[in-house]
């Protein structure tokens, strides 16, 4: 078995609310899985429960273990970037090297230090004086630095501008990642990582709405612009979703094949944004 | 720079493309080397799975070689196969359309090879 998380009937509530409801999925070894959903969709609780930091209904392994009850033994194998800033205003950045060096046995001090050289972080500023984009650095540096079997990354790069989210995952793919570790990334900006994944997981109202590899994907959902007479017929196989764009209409088609489309018109791959629009749409149905 | 990805073609299959474009235009030469599958994964930000499965078609197609341990290189002979190719895919598939389209137009080889521009092509072939 390469599976690396289990997760088989998870649920987490706050109340009346369910912020996870009964979640079932597996993710394997030597994947770049993305997770997406809008605000409150529950993907920042399933973390937590991933990562051991909230307890859940259900039943979940991460590398084998209760995340929950074995925290501190998971902790050893995994590392994350969480989407609040979790590094004190007034530590210098030597200081939260000193730290991380002491408390984690996978963490190599000169691996990270060598990764903020190419950076302008200076080991003797303090967090309070980097800007943003220093502090994911810097972040990126650290668990870059960490030998995890696991790498969970909350919008990562929420707030950065563009030249620092094209530089953060290309020194992921050039400097960390390889067919041991696995990725698991949250965001808003799908289009920014949706040709790096090899795995992608909707999630909307607690609920998992599509779970399926890239490559699945790209055979299942199919976009189809047509007009006249063959819009008429392909609107007769069901698409999933329709749009008007410049007289023509683009309709969106799941589980029917490419070669049974191509009569009616161009064909192409819809983007994971559109989607994700008509599967929730679809959801709220 | 950043690639633009058209949208009716997997992306595997448009970097095959651009490979071959590039053997073509004698960018990469016989024996040359790819660049490296995480190179290429970091600078397009694309799983390395997907540059992976676009350098094995070229694999598959005799056009590169795996070499353990090294990386992909330009097998020797691939432009001259992949002119072949193309000149075959141009003679059986568009040229009929072309020819067909000229007889309906009822133009005689003479004025196709004194229009202007085939003669401009023509001066610079000369060169």
């Amino acid at each position: 078995m390469t599976s690396l998380v289990t997760a088989s009937g998870v649920s987490k509530h706050f109340g009346a609310v369910r912020a996870v409801d009964n979640v079932s999925f597996d993710i394997e070894k030597g994947r770049i899985l993305g997770l997406i959903g809008p605000n409150g969709a529950g993907k920042t609780t399933l973390l937590k429960a991933l990562l051991g930091l909230t307890e859940c209904d259900g039943d979940l392994s991460v590398l084998g273990l209760d995340p929950f009850r074995q925290r501190k033994k998971l902790m050893q194998q995994i590392c994350f970037i969480a989407d609040v800033a979790v590094l004190p205003r007034w530590i210098k950045v030597s200081q939260a090297l000193d730290f991380v060096e002491a408390i984690h046995p996978n963490f190599t001090r000169s691996r990270a230090e060598e990764l903020l050289k190419q950076t302008k972080v200076q080991p003797g500023a303090k967090v309070k004086e980097l800007s943003k984009g220093m502090v994911t650095q810097l972040h990126l540096s650290i668990i870059m630095a960490i030998d995890a079997k696991l790498l969970v990354l909350d919008e990562p790069t929420l707030g950065l501008d563009i030249l620092f989210r094209k530089e953060f995952y290309a020194n992921l793919l050039n400097d960390y990642f390889d067919e041991e570790r696995t990725i698991l990334i949250t965001t808003h900006q799908v289009e920014e990582i949706e040709n790096l994944l090899t795995d992608i997981m909707f999630i909307n109202d607690g609920k998992i709405l599509l779970d399926s590899t890239m490559d699945e994907l790209g055979e299942t959902y199919i976009e189809v612009m047509t007009s006249g007479e063959n819009a008429q017929k392909a609107r007769g196989l069901g698409p999933v979703a329709e749009a008007e764009m410049f007289g023509k209409s683009v309709m969106l088609f799941e589980g029917v094949s490419r070669e049974h489309l191509e009569g009616f018109g161009e064909i192409r791959i819809p983007s994971v944004a559109d989607l994700f629009v008509a599967k929730i749409k679809e959801a709220r149905r | 720079m950043d690639p633009k990805w058209n949208e009716d073609q997997p992306i595997y299959r448009q970097l095959r493309d651009r490979v071959v474009a590039m053997i073509l235009e004698g960018v990469l030469a016989d024996g040359d080397a790819l660049p490296s599958v995480r190179n290429v994964a970091a600078e397009y930000r694309l799983n390395p799975l997907t540059v992976l499965k676009g350098y094995q078609e070229l694999v598959d197609e005799g056009l590169v070689e795996k070499k353990r341990g090294r990386g992909m290189f330009v097998n020797d002979g691939a432009r001259t196969q992949l002119l072949k190719d193309e000149r075959e895919r141009f003679l059986n598939k568009e040229w009929p359309k072309v020819r067909a389209t000229i007889e309906r137009l009822g133009l005689d080889p003479v004025q196709l090879l004194e229009s202007p521009v085939s003669k401009a092509a023509g001066d610079k072939n000369n060169d």
